[in-house]
């Protein structure tokens, strides 16, 4: 018998507003693998990328989201964090008057093993910022206001070289748009599997970010529903053919359904 | 012990309710003070050491404005109105007790004092401070004397007003700035009052001390004029912060008030955009814990054309403590072009804090834009889902938030001795505060 | 008093009490006697303790000081008070007698024929009286009481009802026209509707007002008992001439749990009017309050609709707008309470002045320590039509609970050049560009108004942006 996956999500459906975005979605991730959701947009990735990490804007309306053996369902978002999941944003949000410092403070308090004093903290904050090519000036900065879109993602990728989450779910959906921004995220995700035995999850449609990665399986989704899951060769076959005709395979599923 | 109570302090230009309790608050100061002395200039000769005065830039400004002006009468509605009015008492009714002119309208006391303010023109009639008056006399009786500071044309400068408290007495600082045209000036103010001598003020006595600072500030044509005011005082002490401005052709002020600590604190500033194109932008952070209160009065006024204001306020309200904060802002008639915003955002940390809010805005032009917004209550959803996805729960964030205020302050401090005090507030609040924190701004 | 008081125990005292006694106080006793208060309430052949309040609001009024924030109301002439006391001598006026730009108001409105007469004189009350008598039958078959309240005080059934609610919304300290209302009002409607009636037509009061002839110091009593429903309109947009030019009526209104109701008035007084209105509405748990109030005309107003949310889960809204066109001061906008917990208001107002008017959003939110995860959101945007006008914005928030998200959002400004260049540019005139643009700000408020008063309504805004009124 197989060994039981770190992620295991299992016949989930989920809405927001009362209206079903997600339906029956299965996904399992066993741990130290690569995995990569992708699809067109609107297909729901991010969706699950904020369901897994317990996002109130959504409902969980029916299935399981299993981590590390633990229901995960009823556990607010700093539970999940604490127990191991790591999501991250576009961007961070932006909070004036709360230093970035204060905040990556206030993330790690009471962490075993992550708990940081004065000294020790600002040490490590400097490690980061060199591994990250990133000025320790930002730290001061407050959280998230007027920074690039460069800077935006190197405090994310800080936070994931921080707090070295079991299960790192990346939603770069749109990165790919900006190559700063992409070449920051390869080199957090390079350090972050170096530095643990990480888990991934890399939400995108755009596969030049999953170069020079060593991609385990990959999951497509289109109308809310996993539609294929294959190895890494479909990725290369992703690039070539596009979306279309999964997309054109779930209509024709619809259109039957409706009959 | 008896008080001092300056009355009708903060007064908003344009009253509300006044079982609301927020047209104005009433000051509480120990009558029986010892003048203090600790007061500490530290600037270059350059700028102390000056011919200029604030009643002269407001006279020179006066005859600048008045050459331009144009004579013909105003028979604008309101105008008539005030005027009408002023002609004494029931002017407007006729005998039979039918009303007489109905094309007039009939304006509140704010309205005609406004208009005929208006149309006076009188730079130094009209001049005021956010406090107000008494609060201004008071001060100004007890710094004594009144320093100047002022830059020559187009020359740059920095000065530091250091104002410490002590049990048992009124220290005050009274200030006029004056920059002279194309000319920066800096100024920081910081109020403190050590916690040391402070034992009795927490056992109910009434506030141990007094500290303040009264500032009137010139802009002349085309500066640029800095303003940062710490205050960092021990629960224990009353801190009084007044501050007038006016601003010349295409001045730029830029306004900083730091609220961190203080028993009673009242701030209060007016700006009169005088001149075309001045802009002022007020940047206000404050910080209430314990049983403290926080008072804010800001009016800015915008005459001259195509002015602009910013009044930005952040805070976090703990504890039982009480903040009202007045914002006006006032497009007089004449400011074409002219554009006016106000926000606040406060987080309520704690049960039993009480949080009063008026933002205003007074129009009397109508090629202008005013907005003004205000968010009160608790860290919005986006914020929190963030912070929660990295582990700080919602309890934890609202401690974020009271600490951030200080640690952004301490990191932003402009010297040693205000980041000592900023470190020294924060570890009345929280434990370890001054240590994890050490070294953090190298 | 002191039992009728209880009913509003619940609220904080000290939110009614005007407090700024270091006001000089001004006497005006002059003309309005305790014998004139008697001689009133003897006609009418009150119950006693209607007298005794009356002689006590009337100490009260005494005592009390003009408001000293708003528009003045110097104009006023309070020292014959009794002359807008005294029931009114000159009803009968002739059609001639009213004013020019009334009537040439009631012609481009096309007010129906029937109005028109009847607003001429009493001949011609038969036709109001019918419309009235109408929708009562189709209201009592459901168990809808409505009534003149002086009628329904005559009616044991009712009269402890009445003496259990009535002015104890607005108390008669709350300020001084609301205890010169205590003192004098006469006429008004009373309105019950039974548990769990829902009418599905609106009831009106603007026949039943004119009827009484009592339109200056009417009260208005309506009880929307749990699970009911019920929409009153207030007012109509006719215009309305009054001989004397003070109104001071009240209107108090208590919602049910789970019930709901809808106030929605168009006030357009002629403009020798000074419009110092009080309403009020208390919500129970999960029931609703909406206000919709529109305010034309008179020369002074003083208008501020106030939800008391005392039920868990209640809700407000109020949707307003004012148009201040010349000569005119109005202050207008609302107050809410929110005294329980998971309350929530909306307001959304517009403000509109032009041709030296003045127009004043003033409003209060008050959210007190019970109403923890109470929301308020308040929205109000001021147009100026040109550079001689006047618009403020005063809204005061005192928030004293946790867990609460109020937010508040304003902006003056005028019709953007851009947007009258672009209509013209398609061939519309300017003014009938303007009057577009005017209209499409106030849309938020006529869309929530019946159609016939919507209509109405754009037909005002077109006749204030013409300049042919006023």
């Amino acid at each position: 018998m197989p060994i039981s996956p770190l992620l295991s999500v299992d016949g989930l459906t989920a809405s927001v507003d009362e209206k079903t975005i997600l339906h029956d979605v299965n996904l399992n991730i066993p741990a130290g693998e690569t995995h990569v959701l992708m699809g067109p947009n609107g297909a729901g990735k991010s969706t699950l990328g904020h369901l897994i990490m317990g996002d109130p804007a959504y409902t969980q309306d029916a299935g399981t989201i299993l981590f590390d053996g633990q229901d995960m369902s009823d556990l607010s978002p700093d539970k999940r964090s604490r127990a191991g999941i790591f999501l991250s944003f576009q961007a961070p949000v932006e909070i004036p008057g709360v230093p970035l410092s204060s905040f990556l403070r206030a993330t790690i308090a009471g962490r075993p093993g992550l708990e940081m004093r004065g000294k020790e903290f600002r040490r490590r904050m400097k490690e980061l910022c060199a591994e990250l090519d990133m000025d320790p000036a930002y730290l001061n900065r407050e959280l998230g206001v007027g920074f690039s879109g460069g800077e935006k993602k190197k405090v994310e990728m800080l936070q994931l070289l921080l707090l070295q989450p079991k299960l790192a779910i990346l939603d770069e959906t749109d990165s790919g748009l900006d190559v700063d921004a992409l070449g920051v995220v390869s080199r957090g995700m390079d350090l972050y599997r170096k530095s643990t035995d990480g888990t991934l999850l890399i939400i995108t449609h755009n596969t030049r970010i999953l170069e020079h990665l060593d991609v385990d399986r990959v999951h497509v989704m289109v109308n809310g529903r996993v539609v294929r899951e294959d190895d890494a060769s479909l990725i290369d076959w992703i690039d070539e053919n596009g979306f279309e005709s999964f997309e054109r395979a779930a209509e024709n599923d619809a259109a039957e359904n409706a009959r | 012990m008896e008080q001092l109570k300056i009355k009708h302090a903060s007064a908003m230009p344009a009253p509300t309710w006044s079982w609301l309790r927020m047209n104005d608050t009433e000051i509480s100061l120990p009558a029986a003070l010892a003048r203090g002395g600790d007061i500490e200039i530290e600037a270059p000769d350059t700028l102390l050491d000056t011919a200029s005065t604030f009643e002269g830039a407001l006279a020179e400004l006066q005859e600048h404005l008045d050459a331009k002006r144009a004579n013909a009468t105003d028979d604008r509605a309101c105008v008539r109105a005030a005027q009408m009015d002023q002609e004494g008492a029931g002017g407007r009714e006729t005998s039979d007790g039918s009303l007489g002119d109905l094309d007039t309208p009939a304006l509140s006391r704010y309205q005609k004092r406004a208009t005929l303010e208006e149309v006076a023109g009188d730079v130094t009639r009209a001049f005021e401070t956010g406090i107000g008056m008494d609060a201004r006399s008071y001060l100004n009786f007890a710094a004594g004397e009144t320093v100047t500071i002022a830059t020559e044309a187009g020359s740059t400068g920095e000065a530091t007003i250091r104002v410490t408290g002590d049990a048992g007495t009124t220290v005050a600082a009274s200030i006029d700035a004056v920059a002279a045209p194309d000319s920066s000036l800096s100024l920081t103010i910081a109020l403190d009052a050590a916690p040391g001598s402070s034992d009795d003020a927490s056992s109910n006595q009434g506030p141990a001390g007094v500290i303040g600072s009264e500032l009137r500030v010139f802009a002349g044509a085309h500066s640029h004029v800095d303003v940062t005011v710490y205050v960092t005082a021990d629960a224990g002490f009353v801190a009084v912060d007044d501050s007038g401005y006016v601003l010349d052709e295409g001045a730029r002020v830029q306004v900083r008030h730091i609220v961190l600590g203080g028993g009673v604190t009242a701030t209060g500033m007016a700006a009169d955009l005088r001149s075309d194109t001045a802009r002022i932008d007020i940047d206000t952070r404050y910080l209430a814990s314990g049983s403290e209160r926080r008072d804010f009065n800001y009016v800015v006024r915008h005459r001259g054309k195509r002015t602009i204001s910013n009044i930005i306020a952040n805070g976090v309200l703990a504890g039982s403590s009480k903040k009202c904060l007045r914002g006006t802002i006032d497009l007089v008639h004449g400011c074409k072009g002219s554009e006016g915003t106000e926000r606040e955002t406060v987080l309520i940390a704690d049960e039993g804090v009480e949080n009063k809010t008026v933002p205003t805005i007074l129009c009397d032009e109508d090629d202008v834009a005013g907005n003004h917004g205000a968010t009160i209550g608790h860290v919005r959803p986006e914020q929190l889902f963030y912070l929660e996805s990295r582990g700080v729960s919602s309890e934890d964030a609202e401690a974020l938030f009271i600490r951030a205020k200080l640690e952004d302050a301490a990191l932003s401090a402009p010297d040693e001795r205000i980041r000592a005090a900023i470190l020294r507030l924060g570890n009345r609040l929280i434990d370890g505060f001054a240590e994890e924190l050490e070294g953090d701004a190298a | 008093m002191a039992k009728q008081r209880t009913e509003v125990a619940d609220i904080d005292r000290t939110l009614y009490d005007i407090t700024d006694s270091e006001e000089g106080f001004e006497r005006l006793d002059a003309g309005l006697t305790p014998d004139i208060v008697r001689e009133i309430s003897e006609r009418k052949d009150e119950p006693e303790w209607m007298l005794d309040f009356r002689l006590k609001s009337l100490e009260i009024y005494r005592k009390m000081p003009n408001p000293t924030w708003g528009p003045s109301i110097q104009g006023l002439d309070m020292d014959h008070i009794v002359t807008y006391v005294k029931p009114n001598t000159d009803q009968q006026a002739t059609w001639d007698e009213v004013p020019d730009d009334i009537k040439n108001t009631f012609e481009r409105l096309g007010i129906p024929e029937a109005e028109r007469s009847y607003l001429a004189g009493v001949g011609a009350q038969y036709d109001s009286e019918l419309v009235y008598h109408n929708m009562q039958d189709t209201a009592a078959k459901m168990g809808i009481v409505y009534s003149g309240i002086e009628e329904a005080l005559h009616e044991p059934a009712w009269e402890a009802l009445i003496r259990s609610k009535f002015m104890t919304l607005i108390p008669p300290t709350d300020h001084k026209f609301a205890a010169l209302h205590g003192a004098v009002w006469s006429g008004g409607s009373f309105v019950y509707v039974p548990k769990g009636v829902k009418l599905d037509f609106p009831l009106q009061s603007y026949f039943r007002l004119n009827a009484k002839g009592a339109g200056q110091f009417e009260h208005t009593l309506i009880i929307v008992e749990d699970d009911a429903d019920l929409h009153f309109i207030e007012g109509c947009s006719a215009p309305k001439y009054n001989v004397a030019n003070l109104h001071a009526g009240a209107v108090e209104l208590f919602v049910g749990k789970r019930a709901h109701l809808r106030y929605s008035t168009i006030e357009n007084w002629s403009k020798n009017m000074y419009n110092l209105n009080t309403k009020r509405a208390r919500v129970d748990d999960e029931g609703e309050i909406e206000w919709i109030s529109g305010s034309f005309g008179s020369h002074v107003g003083y208008l501020y609709p106030m939800s008391v949310l005392n039920g868990r889960k209640s809700r407000s809204s109020f949707t307003g707008i004012t148009f201040a066109g010349a000569g005119q001061n109005l202050d207008t906008g609302c107050k809410v309470v929110l005294n329980a917990p998971d309350t929530s208001a909306t307001v959304e107002t517009k403000g509109i002045s032009k041709g030296g008017g003045i127009q004043t959003f003033r409003s209060s939110v008050v959210v007190t320590p019970k109403a923890e995860g109470a929301r308020v959101s308040v929205s109000c945007a001021s147009l100026m039509l040109d550079d001689e006008s006047r618009s403020d914005t005063i809204p005061a928030m005192d928030v004293r609970a946790k867990n609460v998200d109020i937010g508040h959002e304003a902006t003056i400004g005028r019709i953007g050049d851009d947007k009258i260049f672009y209509l013209m540019s398609r061939g519309v005139p300017e003014e009938e560009a303007r009057a577009m643009i005017v209209n499409g700000f106030a849309n938020p408020v006529a869309k929530e108004l019946p159609l016939e008063y919507a209509v109405e309504m754009n037909n005002l805004i077109k006749l204030e942006m013409e300049g042919a009124i006023g």
